[in-house]
């Protein structure tokens, strides 16, 4: 990013439950308005780095700086970084009125500015009409709405979301999602959001870090990690294959791998399975060397049937280091 | 990843609470008597007295006893009620708890006024008549209380046990009996073990059934009214504290085997809805549990109809509803010292103040148990000391303690206040315990980080999710106050005669009819009080 201003400088920030390492040295910064996206599988470490953040949990080692200040000691309520969990977590005995302008009323603001306040972010997140209801009579995806709702009313300096579509039906999440990019955008909110859904992550930020086992690798540009996965683990998250071979390790994304000529370069593999997924075909492979492999065909183009035998190359590939 | 340390500050209301009132008091009465008595050889000494010893026999005797027959009639009732999904059943649940929220006294009363001399039940089958003197009269008034104390940890029990465990286990072949001993055989008897430990506390210690229901003599005498003749009519307090001391040793180990049982109970996954079955009514076993249930619930009514009817039957002297008159008139105010109005309005004070004092507790404990659930065993296991300690132990130390440091008599009702809260603790907070269990830590933490300090996140977050069980809570340990006789007698100087004292007062002089009609004011506040937790489908639990 250009112009890079650092609203959040976090440094060596490690934890540990039970001397568990959960987070280890994780460092990176944030810009004013930036979107940063931490992918990672379950157990990664997603949500104890979003609680170490909120202050609602205290890491071992390492420094957090919001706005060149050190809050790593700083009560969660004096941070202004609030947490959207995955569960919208209102308050179940306040309207939806009442649960947007929690933090307004909290922060004693006039009653005419968080009266103003709600209906501007009520409109912003379609919740017209909405106001008066309770939580228990809303959909999911109302439910979310009224969250980033009351999480925008407290003007936060940071957000942080916790794989907040992860419980979205199919349809909802790709609007939904849209919504909260646009929300985010046009408020200017600098905002962490953590998921194990890589095509949400890639889409979503403006750059990308991978967590595993509580390590982060720096955080680059959606295309530039998508490109580089770098190592053979981040290659199988982001889904590419991996294989194994006298010449290194590589990584080939399922909609490069193509049935070649006996004898031209590639693996002989076995058909464990195929079928329609979507516009294209996937079938699944296992190679001589026990290695398994997916591949993307047109639609045009023949399933092979269970058994078959076939011989597989691929157009590029990523060389990976060794491990 | 929580600092050490962190958050001790919230816990030291309750632990200043429990140890300035309750351990101390109690730890320095046990002391000071072993000194005076001489130590070991006066302990022994003691305890070898023939009373005591007769006291000690009496406790075990009563209490186990009291303890199988309770589970033997709360088991198969329990069972129906936590087992099967049937129109009424929450209101059945309910109303079978009714007992265990009435006064001591009143269900004294109500086993005379079924079995007594002039019983409903014994004038028209002098058979029974059986259970209205002596130990059978005391068992009796036991199981009135304590049945339903183990039908509904039974009922606990069932309710966590798994229906698609049971189901898994029916699909594979297994067949009911085989479904019984997998899955929920073992849950309904611990919880049947509990109320039986709970029955077998509760009946070892009883007060006021021994001193009612067996005559003028000692000789049915348990611990608990032992300590109390020792200290108040034989004025042997060193005696009395000693005995006390082997009292709490003596009960130590079921007290930790019911909290341990009460616990595993509570840590039942399927705990916090209830699983139920369909009532499969082709099943004679099923119609042998509903029957059950009924005569478990018929006898309850029973005993509650009796007392309310001698209130209004003419008897001896009096006419109909002449008791009533009698209640408030002049010669029993002479005779109490008080008039009945007082007294009313001295058990209400109390049971008012002692509620908020134990709901202020409840919640400051809840925030303590939201803050830090790893502590929540040894609160638990603090606030659970006042059911190591009978009322006479307690109001015993708290007097021995705090006498001093209180003037003139008039200023006890401090302590009455604090004892009452301090009885009614460990039960009132089971009501509790459940929704703190419910509670999202993520409603919590949001409210955190949208700006709100750690307290500010429980009330706003937490309390409301609460507000039900802290009410139950309010009202359990206001229905306890109403009805708390031993503490209360053993403290309360005339001036400060509560309800309960007066009942027993009346019924000491054998003014029975008067009696009765305190005991049916009693009895009808404390069924407003259950109607007002039933109806807001709140419950007490145990």
């Amino acid at each position: 990013m250009s112009n890079f201003r650092p609203l959040l400088e976090v440094r060596g920030l490690s934890a540990a439950w039970d001397g568990v390492p959960v987070l280890q040295e994780v460092t990176f910064d944030l810009a004013e308005g930036e979107l940063l996206v931490l992918l990672g599988p379950n157990g990664s470490g997603k949500t104890t780095l979003l609680r170490c953040l909120a202050g609602l949990e205290r890491p071992s080692e390492g420094t957090i700086r919001l706005g060149g200040e050190e809050i790593s000691r700083r009560p969660p309520h004096q941070r202004g970084v609030v947490l959207m969990f995955q569960d919208p977590a209102l308050f179940p005995h306040r309207s939806v009125y009442e649960n947007i302008a929690y933090a307004p009323l909290l922060q004693h603001r006039p009653m005419s500015e968080v009266e103003e306040e709600v209906g501007r972010l009520v409109e912003l997140l379609h919740l017209s009409g909405f106001e008066e209801r309770s939580p228990d009579q809303l959909s999911g995806g109302e439910l979310q709405r009224v969250a980033l709702a009351r999480t925008l009313a407290a003007r936060p300096r940071l957000v942080l979301l916790d794989e907040p579509f992860a419980s979205i039906d199919v349809e909802l999440k790709a609007e939904l999602r849209s919504e909260f990019r646009e929300v985010l955008r046009a408020s200017r909110t600098s905002a962490i959001h953590v998921t194990h859904d890589r095509e949400e992550g890639l889409f979503l930020g403006d750059r990308v870090g991978l967590l595993f086992d509580g390590r982060l690798r720096p955080p680059a540009d959606p295309s530039d990690v998508f490109g580089n996965p770098g190592t053979a683990r981040s290659a199988r998250f982001l889904g590419y294959n991996v294989l194994d071979g006298p010449g290194g390790t590589s990584a080939v994304l399922p909609s490069d791998l193509r049935v070649v000529p006996a004898g031209a370069p590639g693996v002989d593999a076995t058909v464990l399975v195929a079928g329609p997924v979507g516009r294209e075909n996937e079938v699944v492979l296992r190679t001589d060397d026990r290695q398994r492999l997916e591949m993307r065909l047109a639609r045009s183009e023949s399933v092979p049937r269970p058994g078959t035998r076939l011989r597989i190359g691929w157009e590029r590939a990523v060389r990976l280091p060794p491990d | 990843m929580k600092a050490r340390g962190e958050g001790i500050g919230f816990l030291l209301p309750v632990v200043a609470f429990i140890g300035l009132f309750a351990l101390l008091p109690v730890a320095l009465l046990f002391s000071n008597a072993l000194l005076q008595v001489g130590g070991a050889g006066g302990f022994v000494a003691v305890l070898s007295a023939t009373q005591n010893v007769r006291a000690l026999e009496n406790s075990l005797e009563q209490g186990a006893l009291s303890a199988v027959l309770a589970v033997a009639l709360g088991y198969p009732a329990g069972v129906f009620v936590g087992r099967y999904r049937f129109p009424g059943r929450s209101s059945l649940r309910s109303l079978l708890l009714i007992p265990f929220l009435l006064p001591s006294l009143v269900v004294v009363l109500g086993v005379l006024d079924l079995f007594g001399p002039n019983g409903v039940v014994s004038a028209a089958v002098p058979a029974t008549a059986f259970f209205g003197r002596g130990i059978p009269a005391i068992i009796a008034a036991n199981l009135f209380f304590n049945v339903p104390i183990v039908l509904l940890l039974t009922a606990t029990g069932c309710e966590g046990a798994s229906v698609e465990l049971e189901e898994t286990v029916a699909t594979l072949g297994g067949t009911p009996v085989r479904a019984y001993r997998e899955v929920w055989a073992r849950p309904t008897w611990v919880g049947a073990a509990a109320g039986g430990l709970l029955t077998f506390l509760f009946s070892a210690l009883s007060f006021a059934p021994p001193l009612l229901l067996c005559g003028p003599s000692s000789r049915c005498y348990t611990l608990e009214a032992q300590v109390y003749a020792l200290d108040q009519t034989f004025l042997e307090p060193n005696s009395a504290a000693v005995l006390a001391l082997a009292m709490v040793l003596l009960l130590l180990l079921p007290t930790a085997v019911y909290l341990g049982l009460v616990s595993r109970l509570r840590t039942n996954p399927g705990r916090r809805r209830a699983s139920l079955r369909p009532v499969d009514w082709h099943a004679p076993s099923t119609w042998a549990l509903a029957l059950e249930t009924m005569i478990v619930l018929a006898a309850e009514a029973a005993l509650i109809v009796a007392v309310l009817y001698r209130t209004v039957a003419p008897t001896g002297r009096y006419g109909a509803g002449a008791a009533w008159t009698e209640l408030f008139s002049a010669s029993t105010t002479a005779h109490l010292g008080v008039s009945a109005v007082t007294a009313l309005g001295n058990t209400l004070f109390f049971a008012v103040v002692a509620a908020a004092v134990a709901l202020l507790l409840s919640i400051v404990s809840g925030y303590a148990v939201v803050r830090r659930p790893d502590r929540t065993v040894a609160l638990g296991l603090l606030l659970f000391v006042p059911l190591l300690l009978s009322p006479v132990v307690l109001a015993f130390a708290l007097a021995s303690f705090w006498s001093p440091f209180l003037g003139t008599s008039s200023n006890v009702w401090t302590l009455v206040i604090v004892s009452q809260a301090i009885l009614a603790l460990p039960f009132a907070l089971q009501s509790l315990e459940i929704p703190l269990a419910g509670l999202s830590a993520n409603a919590r933490d949001a409210a955190r980080t949208l700006g709100a300090s750690s307290f500010g996140a429980f009330l706003d977050a937490d309390l409301p999710r609460v507000r039900d069980g802290l009410v139950t809570v309010g009202l359990f340990a206001f229905a306890f106050g109403l009805g708390e006789f031993t503490a209360t007698n053993f403290l309360v100087p005339p001036q400060l005669t509560t309800l309960p004292v007066a009942l027993y007062a009346l019924s000491e002089v054998r003014l029975f009819p008067v009696a009765d009609a305190a005991a049916g004011l009693l009895l009808l506040l404390s069924l407003a009080v259950f109607a007002v937790i039933a109806v807001g489908g709140r419950r007490v639990e145990l």
